[in-house]
């Protein structure tokens, strides 16, 4: 091989393997990205049981419901819709009733929703922003109430 | 004025670190190659040292050192062609250098009067609590009341005092706590466990709870005459629906209460309300102290201080006119000394012992109850 | 004391104008006097900055309420050294530190670059005065941390409790010396471009910078990742969060900057290359700052949420970032190209570390980048978490780590691959038999599992089968070859220890994920749970009061084989009542190299409390291979090669070794 075809063949593999690299990259967003939606929105989309999403509301008032062990039961809801999830696992210290969170799972068989992580808001003064944006979509949050 | 001097000096110090290199003399350059001579010189010295160590192998090295040989010929051929720009004092150096050494006096402090508080000196928490009491905000007093506190948590008296001024100042929780405190320090008494009540009711938004009736139920046990204690508990009463039970229980107070209570007014407000549903809500019936204390949480600090003063001056007038009350001029005393107001204080123990008599058991009351908030007769 | 803080500040922005702009005036009039102020002005600035941060520091430990930013972010029942620390655990604080850090390193090239060509550190330095004027006008124009009050409030409102801890001392301020530190490497690049030509001293400049940025990212990164770990209460060691993957990407660029530059340095290849993976390191840190300051990304960093301040962040973004890609466009045909090589060799295998590694910071890149592209463009959001990562980081770094021990291995120029795998049989060998024994002998592990320590045996040994091949192992006399070893070059001894303690740290996430094992249940007080191997006594739940806290401790006793306790473990959940806030303490015990990791969850009506117990195999390895890879850039930070010095003075001194170095 000339000093010439070695370095094309150099830059053809380099090439060739960017290429993989991005091919692969863009098969696994399409596969792996999870979706973001509120209960209301879930009338319109069509989520199969078992694709991973993540689930974001409010946690509905009066619906925390401890079950056997570490299983808790919740509703998450945005006003307007709500859905039933289930989460075994320890919830994060700002989860409380009314306050944002962020779930994140797949719908079992029945319809629940079963979280494998829950997410809530980090301090008094901030809302997980996907929440705050769909709620503000609704017309269901105030500035005044992140304050 | 010593911040402007400081402000000064660093103005000074900056703008000499621009004008020293500008007004000294230039040194010696050295040319770029020179640079790249010594490093490619470090380089075959340290080819050496690699062969030297068996690192690489002999006629790799030799390649090495040919290459390097061969960038430092490169190099005398650059410089050979490249020297041909000389040192020109131009006038846009002169420029350049007049603006840079205008530059930092003229935007820091024209910068700075934008964006500075000069005058506003530094405030260490310490140095603020430590200063006289008599130019303290209420704030500032109860700051460093709860210091004290923090350090001695164990001062029942300390909790005592300080509950109910929390309670004026609506942190309702804090009262709580440090009316529990002072029950549990101090021990039981009528006027803590109706406060406590007070203070649970208030931090559930007025809504007497479970925990607060049990409260004004301690409170009536121990002193059946606590009328805060009976007030709250026909609110209660109001707020579960029983109105005409509520209704029946504040007429019946207002039987026994003596004509000058303070409680009359809120349970003839209380009783007007009874008829509509907004008894319920409770919000609008909190005890003679809720305008007072709503009024209050929208004031500025200084205007709540006024406040209290207010406040402790109408029951030092009422002393005036009703002088023979132990526990009033007690009260007195103790509150001017929270507000950090000594001489007051002095002056109120002194009139509470002239009212008594010196030598009556009332006296010694006082004055056991005066040092142990640390204030003598006289001084 | 305050105002003289916010006075020197301001000082320190008109002095970073003056730096930017009469040295860069300098270099291109080839005046001399105008040139020789830039180092003075860096010198200066830095010790105003030093003097602006201690000035803040001071409010924060003495609770100056009358200061906006400590009366958000303290509170006076804090510990000192929660006070202390919180000063830079706030937008406002942590900004002046990036900026006291950013003119420490300019003061340090003023200080130490009496060797450089004096147009080069000009220009140098007036690249480092814009960057430090632009964040100075960032700070003075939308997060100024002098803010007063004025009455004071007599409390302040606490610092967010998941940041009192020790942690918070020591993270944000690695990662800011990484990240700034590679300011410098992109003040160096750009100054190249602007004169046209790259001096040979230029990677000798260039690499102790990179190395030190290198260094503290890395221990920056540790740092944060066992801080989200014990503090968080989930567990987990790695979330790739937004936040995280923003300072990873500069780390994985900065890796491949390291790299580069050698072959720079050694072969004056690569030049072009390595200018542009400098300008791309800090671009990567630059954007690491606007995502986690802007409050763009929704995160556990979320103590920063301002558009303004993220619109002024992405105008500096745009400005450094664009400004140096045009300059590179336009310059970089100037540059003159270097040395040739074999794609076998020592340059080949660096380039293909490049190549991986650049590719591995592109999938972080849009992985990151693109859920915020996506809810720009359309209405969808989406997130994009570890099954992402693990689909395409995963499978372009297990090539990498397999290639790793080739590379130090391998001769300059041309060299011999299968001379190499000799030598590497026996690191071949061990780490076969490791796979071996993992799939045979370990309970539940799976093929992954078995080659995953496999391939960190592999990495450990080809490590240290670097060392004994250099050192001559097995070829001479015992003595000889330790005399050998403790001559070998500093830098020898770097890239052995930054490989092995990637070595460790692979061994420590196969471990952790592979072997670990988790349970959730429900106790009550008395009840034990067993956990692979360990046995548990849940001994109740103690309130107790801390200073500006209270909490529930959950207690458990480590049940030995005779049935006695043999150790305790505690776990709490803490109430912040200023902040009315609870966190979550995570109960640890190291035992080995292994942890077993306790977090207690809600109490329930009947009085049990839901347990989260986790038994994490060498999960201490990850950090502690952090560790070691720091070790090894101090130990590369110390050769002798990088101690450059002037043309005048040491020339004879330098031509003298030569004689004596030849045996």
């Amino acid at each position: 091989m000339t000093r010439k075809q070695k370095r094309l063949s150099v830059i053809a593999g380099g090439l060739a393997f960017l290429g993989a690299a991005t091919g692969l990259t863009f098969y696994a967003l399409g596969q792996k990205a999870s979706y973001f939606y509120m209960p209301a929105d879930l009338t319109t989309a069509s989520v199969q049981p078992g694709q991973r999403i993540r689930l974001g509301g409010l946690v509905e008032k009066g619906t925390i419901q401890r079950g056997q062990g570490a299983t808790v039961a919740f509703s998450v809801t945005d006003t307007h819709k709500s859905v039933k999830v289930t989460y075994t696992g320890i919830l994060p210290d700002l989860f409380r009733e009314e306050q944002g969170v962020i779930t994140e799972g797949s719908f079992g068989p029945d319809g629940t929703f079963v979280a494998d992580s829950v997410l809530a808001k980090h301090d008094e003064r901030y809302m997980p922003k996907e929440v705050a944006d769909g709620l503000k979509a609704k017309g269901v949050w105030q500035e005044s109430k992140s304050e | 004025m010593l911040f402007w001097v400081i402000a000064a000096i660093l103005t000074l110090g900056a703008s000499l670190a621009v004008l020293l290199p500008l007004a000294a003399g230039s040194k010696g350059t050295s040319s770029t190659g020179d640079h790249d001579l010594e490093v490619y010189r470090d380089q075959l010295s340290e080819l050496d040292r690699d062969a030297a160590r068996g690192l690489i192998q002999p006629a790799e090295a030799t390649e090495a050192r040919a290459e390097i040989a061969r960038r430092i010929l490169r190099l005398d051929n650059a410089a050979a062609s490249g020297k041909a720009s000389t040192r020109q004092a131009s006038v846009a150096a002169r420029l350049v250098a007049t603006a840079a050494v205008l530059a930092v006096p003229l935007v820091s402090w024209g910068l700075y009067s934008q964006l500075g508080s000069p005058d506003l000196p530094s405030q260490p928490l310490s140095e603020r609590l430590a200063k006289n009491p008599a130019d303290s905000s209420v704030d500032e007093l109860v700051a460093r009341a709860e210091a004290h506190l923090a350090a001695n948590p164990s001062d029942g008296r300390g909790w005592d005092v300080l509950a109910p001024v929390y309670l004026r100042m609506q942190r309702f929780s804090d009262a709580a706590a440090a009316y529990r405190n002072a029950i549990r320090l101090d021990g039981d008494s009528a006027v803590r466990r109706a406060g406590l009540g007070e203070a649970i009711a208030n931090a559930a938004g007025g809504i007497v709870s479970a925990d607060a009736q049990d409260a004004f139920e301690a409170a009536l046990k121990l002193d059946p005459a606590t009328a805060k204690a009976s007030f709250y508990l026909a609110m209660a009463l109001a707020q579960e629906g029983r109105a005409k039970e509520a209704v029946a229980a504040w007429q019946a107070m207002l039987g026994r209460l003596p004509p000058d209570s303070p409680w009359r007014g809120a349970i003839e407000q209380a009783l007007a309300k009874s008829g509509s549903p907004e008894v319920a809500s409770g919000g609008a019936t909190n005890g003679p102290d809720a305008g007072d204390v709503d009024a209050a949480s929208s004031m500025s600090p200084a205007d709540r201080e006024a406040m209290i003063n207010t406040m402790v001056a109408g029951l030092d007038d009422k002393l005036r006119q009703n002088p023979r009350d132990p526990e009033g001029w007690m009260r007195l005393v103790r509150s001017y000394v929270v507000l950090g107001k000594a001489d007051q204080a002095r002056d109120a123990l002194g009139r509470a012992i002239a009212v008594f008599g010196a030598d009556s058991d009332e006296a010694k009351k006082f004055t056991a109850f005066a040092a142990s908030l640390g204030l003598t007769a006289t001084e | 004391m305050v105002e003289t803080g916010h006075f020197a500040l301001v000082l320190a922005f008109a002095l970073s104008l003056v730096q930017t702009i009469v040295p860069l005036f300098g270099a291109r009039l080839n005046n001399q006097r105008l040139m020789a102020v830039g180092g003075p002005v860096a010198v200066t600035g830095f010790a105003l900055t030093a003097l602006s941060f201690g000035a803040l520091a001071s409010a924060y430990a003495s609770s100056d309420f009358s200061v906006a930013s400590v009366w958000e972010n303290s509170h006076s029942l804090q510990p000192m050294i929660y006070k202390i620390t919180g000063t830079w655990g706030n937008h406002e604080g942590s900004m002046l530190l990036w900026v006291l850090i950013l003119t420490f390193f300019g003061a340090l090239v003023a200080a130490f670059g009496s060797n450089l060509p004096a147009t080069l550190r000009a220009n140098v330095l007036a690249v480092q005065g814009a960057i430090g004027a632009a964040f100075f006008l960032f700070i003075l124009a939308t997060s100024n941390p002098f803010i007063r009050l004025n009455p004071a409030p007599i409390e302040g409102r606490d610092l967010n409790p998941i940041l009192q801890d020790l942690g918070l001392a020591i993270h944000p301020p690695f990662l800011y010396l990484g990240y700034v530190g590679f300011s410098i490497c992109f003040s160096f690049s750009v100054a190249a471009l602007m004169e046209g030509r790259i001096d040979a001293s230029w990677a000798r400049w260039v690499r102790p910078w990179t190395l030190v940025a290198w260094m503290f990212l890395t221990g920056g990164i540790a740092m944060g990742s066992y801080w989200a770990y014990y503090e968080l209460g989930w567990g987990g060691f790695w979330f790739w969060d937004p936040v995280e993957n923003a300072s990873f990407m500069p780390w994985l660029a900065g890796t491949a900057l390291l790299h580069s530059a050698i072959v720079m340095e050694k072969r004056s290849a690569l030049k072009i290359w390595t200018l542009l993976l400098a300008i791309l390191t800090f671009s990567l840190s630059l954007l690491g700052t606007f995502l986690v300051r802007s409050g763009v990304l929704t995160s556990v960093h979320a103590f920063a949420t301002d558009p303004t301040r993220g619109v002024f962040i992405l105008c500096i973004l745009t400005l450094f970032i664009g400004g140096s890609l045009v300059l590179f466009a336009l310059r970089a045909s100037r540059l003159t190209a270097g040395g040739l090589f074999h794609p076998i060799s020592r340059e080949g295998a660096l380039v293909l570390n490049n190549l991986f590694l650049t590719t591995a910071t592109a999938t972080v890149l849009v992985g990151t980048l693109y859920p915020l592209a996506v809810e720009a463009f359309s209405a969808d959001k989406i997130s994009v978490g570890a099954p992402f990562f693990n689909l395409t980081f995963g499978p372009l770094m297990v090539p990498l780590l397999v290639l790793v021990p080739f590379g130090p291995l391998l001769a300059w120029k041309r060299g011999d691959v299968f001379a190499v795998a000799q030598r590497l049989m026996v690191a071949f060998a061990a780490a076969l038999l490791a796979t071996l024994v993992t799939a045979l002998f370990i309970d539940g592990a799976s093929v992954f599992a078995a080659l995953g320590v496999g391939l960190a045996v592999w990495l450990i040994l080809g490590a240290l089968t670097d060392l004994a091949v250099k050192s001559g192992f097995g070829n001479v006399a015992t003595g000889i070859m330790v005399r050998r070893l403790l001559g070998l070059p500093r830098s020898v001894f770097g890239t052995a220890f930054a490989h092995l303690g990637l070595g460790l740290t692979t061994l420590g996430i196969v471990g952790t994920l592979c072997f670990g094992t988790e349970k959730i249940l429900s106790m009550h007080a008395g009840e034990t749970v067993e956990l692979s191997g360990h046995t548990l006594r849940f001994v109740g739940l103690y309130p107790a009061q801390g200073p500006n806290y209270s909490e529930d401790r959950g207690r458990f006793e480590l049940i030995g084989v005779s049935g006695s306790a043999i150790g305790e473990i505690s776990s709490a959940k803490r109430f912040y009542s200023v902040r009315q806030m609870t966190t979550t303490e995570s109960g640890i015990r190291t035992m080995g190299l292994s942890q077993l990791y306790i977090s207690l969850g809600d109490e329930g009506k009947d009085g049990s409390v839901v347990v989260r117990l986790w038994w994490k195999p060498l999960v201490t390895l990850i950090w502690g291979g952090g560790l070691v890879m720091m070790a090894g850039a101090a130990m590369s930070l110390m050769d002798r090669r990088l101690r450059v010095g002037a043309p005048s003075r040491r020339r004879k001194q330098a031509s003298a070794i030569p004689s004596t170095g030849l045996p």
